[in-house]
């Protein structure tokens, strides 16, 4: 259960920082997003990565908390990354049916 | 007077340099790093391949009582024609079936060092007659001492290509100036870009894994690459015995005093460890001189959820059962050894993070092949006649598909082995190697002969039949089919099962990619030579 809130966190934080960035604000949004929602997304979404990593310290400890750690951020930058890619695919698909 | 605003540096910059760096430092023993990683990939579930290479060991539903388990066996030792002068039992777990034990005979023959090992059952404590494999310690092994070469050489060998990785990876961080802004990113279609998009992507978000795993995995031969400090600190035997106290839970088994004396309970032993440490924690069991007044038991704690490799063990009186010494804690630097060895293996994960830690080091795997790749993406672009490459070109290229396409078909070939071969084969442990070198090479003879592109679908597709009918040959040729392992909860052989399909489905959409990436290339050079700068600009296609 802890290892399912720790991802589902990861991947907020993650989808929150990806739409921080002006590539995928230009791909996904239709333009750059105002400063002050970007500094919000980025914010959004390094709490959420903290608060996963205070949750799995709390119930490893530092140790092993780190290392799952690990492995959560980069299994849920790899889930983020390749839906972007998917519904990039999708649009353009549309796109071309149009 | 005129002024450049923008000086370019007389030589190379950093960047540059570390480029070219990162460049030649992945590709010359880039093929022997991809082995060494897919192999040191499946190794996290090696246990449980092991498990799948001898269907003839029952399922456990649940751990036995490591206390009882382990005094059947001490049991049977005794019984042993012959005598046995000592002994080391891994208990069984959540993730072993069996006892693992080997031992020392005490009769000897002159010249031999008279070691034996066996499985036992931990309902009977009788040695269980099992298929003779080596089943995930085979892939294990590879991985960091490869095979048909002394092992010494071998993890010289891989210690060269991992500390050529370890340069790599910080090149790479250098080279790449741009790791937060890119993160996400990934341009679809775009020939050399997308590949040096994909190879950043499986690089970054495993940083951290790929850094480690490197730095650890040189850390565990430490002692091999840089033994003259140890050499220089402990000189006496005495320093040197202490030294490996530190290292390992091996007690110097010292001289048998002559004098029979019926061992104590070992179960009493063992329970006291569990008290310590906890039901399932107890790992080995190791005794010196059994059935002599001088006996020792030394019961060894587990490795699950502990991110230390450092030995903690109980050390018993092997005639009375009396504790003599609780080992628990070592010194600082052999503790940073001891950590860095546990991060490497990863024995101590849950189910979770061991997918984890596969997941990763898997994103590592094609962060090496993908490097590989772009090596010649990257070159075929500026090929005058790319139908006739120069040799350095046709080399990298065929050693591509023979140690990528050719090591999927050589792993799966070794577990088609495991279940093909006679078990009445003599030395049918080595010929399962010998079917996945053969393979391995037919898999180089046939990257030479054909075309290029031809080469990687074929192997592609042979590798994903050879993985989709794999779980049918299961079936076929033993009792513990698919639908048998769902229905008694058997998620070892149900799980291999599944993942042989979920990769012959990888390997599958791989194979389909490249063959339309091939008809992509045809008629993009076609289309450039009715626009070339169109084509230019759209970059070339793998």
């Amino acid at each position: 259960m802890i290892h399912v809130a720790t991802l589902a966190l990861c991947l907020a934080g993650f989808a929150a920082l990806a739409f921080a960035t002006r590539r995928q604000q230009r791909e996904f949004l239709g333009g750059p997003l105002q400063p002050a929602a970007t500094y919000a997304l980025r914010a959004i979404g390094t709490c959420a990565l903290l608060i996963a990593l205070g949750i799995l310290v709390a119930w490893q400890g530092w140790g092993l908390g780190l290392v799952m750690f690990s492995g959560h951020t980069s299994f849920a930058a790899g889930i983020v990354f390749c839906t972007l890619i998917g519904y990039a695919r999708r649009e353009a698909r549309t796109l071309q049916r149009r | 007077m005129k002024t450049d605003r923008n000086p370019q540096p007389a030589g190379q910059g950093i960047r540059q340099s570390m480029s070219s760096l990162h460049t030649w430092a992945g590709l010359l023993l880039g093929w022997v790093l991809y082995s060494m990683f897919l192999t040191g990939t499946v190794s996290y579930f090696k246990d449980e391949l092991s498990q799948w290479a001898r269907p003839e060991l029952a399922h456990l539903s649940q751990v036995p009582d490591q206390a009882v388990v382990a005094q059947r066996v001490a049991d049977e030792f005794s019984r042993m024609d012959g005598g046995v002068s000592q002994w080391s039992m891994r208990l069984p777990d959540a993730r072993n079936n069996s006892v693992y034990a080997f031992w020392r005979t005490s009769a000897r023959v002159p010249g031999q060092r008279g070691f034996a090992e066996a499985n036992f059952d931990p309902a009977t404590g009788h040695k269980v007659a099992s298929r003779d494999t080596l089943g995930g310690e085979f892939f294990y092994r590879y991985h960091f001492q490869f095979h048909y070469m002394p092992v010494v050489w071998g993890r010289w060998l891989a210690g060269i290509a991992a500390m050529f990785m370890l340069v790599a990876i910080i090149s790479g961080v250098i080279t790449h100036k741009k790791i937060f802004v890119d993160f996400f990113t990934f341009r679809w279609r775009k020939g050399q870009r997308s590949w040096l998009d994909a190879h950043n992507t499986l690089s970054v978000f495993g940083l951290p894994f790929h850094a480690m795993i490197t730095y650890s995995g040189l850390v565990t031969l430490m002692a091999l690459y840089m033994p003259w400090g140890e050499r220089a600190a402990f000189k006496a035997p005495a320093e040197r015995a202490q030294l490996a106290a530190e290292l390992s839970a091996f007690v110097p088994p010292g001289k048998p005093s002559g004098q029979k004396a019926p061992m104590a309970s070992v179960e009493d032993m063992v329970r006291q460890a569990q008290e310590r440490w906890g039901r399932d924690d107890v790992g080995r069991v190791n005794a010196v001189h059994p059935g002599d007044a001088a006996a020792r038991v030394v019961v060894v704690r587990g490795l699950l959820g502990r991110v230390s490799m450092s030995p903690q063990y109980m050390e018993f009186e092997g005639t009375t059962g009396k504790l003599l010494n609780v080992r628990e804690s070592v010194g600082p630097a052999a503790e940073t050894r001891g950590v860095f060895y546990a991060l490497h293996l990863g024995r101590f994960s849950d189910v979770v993070t061991r997918w984890l830690y596969f997941l990763v080091s898997a994103m590592g795997t094609a962060m090496v092949g993908t490097g590989l790749v772009m090596w010649t993406v990257k070159r075929r672009e500026k090929l005058p006649n790319p139908d006739r490459p120069y040799f350095g070109f046709r080399l990298v290229e065929r050693l591509n598909i023979a140690s990528i396409a050719g090591l999927s078909l050589a792993m799966t070939s070794f577990l088609w082995a495991n279940r093909l071969l006679p078990s009445s084969l003599d030395g049918r442990a080595n010929w399962e190697i010998h079917v996945f070198f053969i393979v391995w090479a037919l898999a180089l003879l046939h990257a030479l002969v054909r075309p290029a592109k031809a080469a990687w679908v074929e192997q592609l597709w042979a590798a994903s039949a050879l993985l989709f009918l794999l779980p049918v040959l299961n079936a076929l040729t033993t009792q513990r089919p698919l639908w048998h392992s769902l229905a008694v909860g058997d998620w070892v052989f149900a799980g291999i099962d599944i993942m042989c399909w979920v990769l012959a489905g990888f390997h599958a959409v791989l194979a389909l990619r490249t063959a339309r990436q091939q008809a992509g290339f045809r008629s993009a050079r076609k289309a450039s030579r009715r626009a070339p700068i169109a084509v230019a600009a759209g970059g070339g296609a793998e």
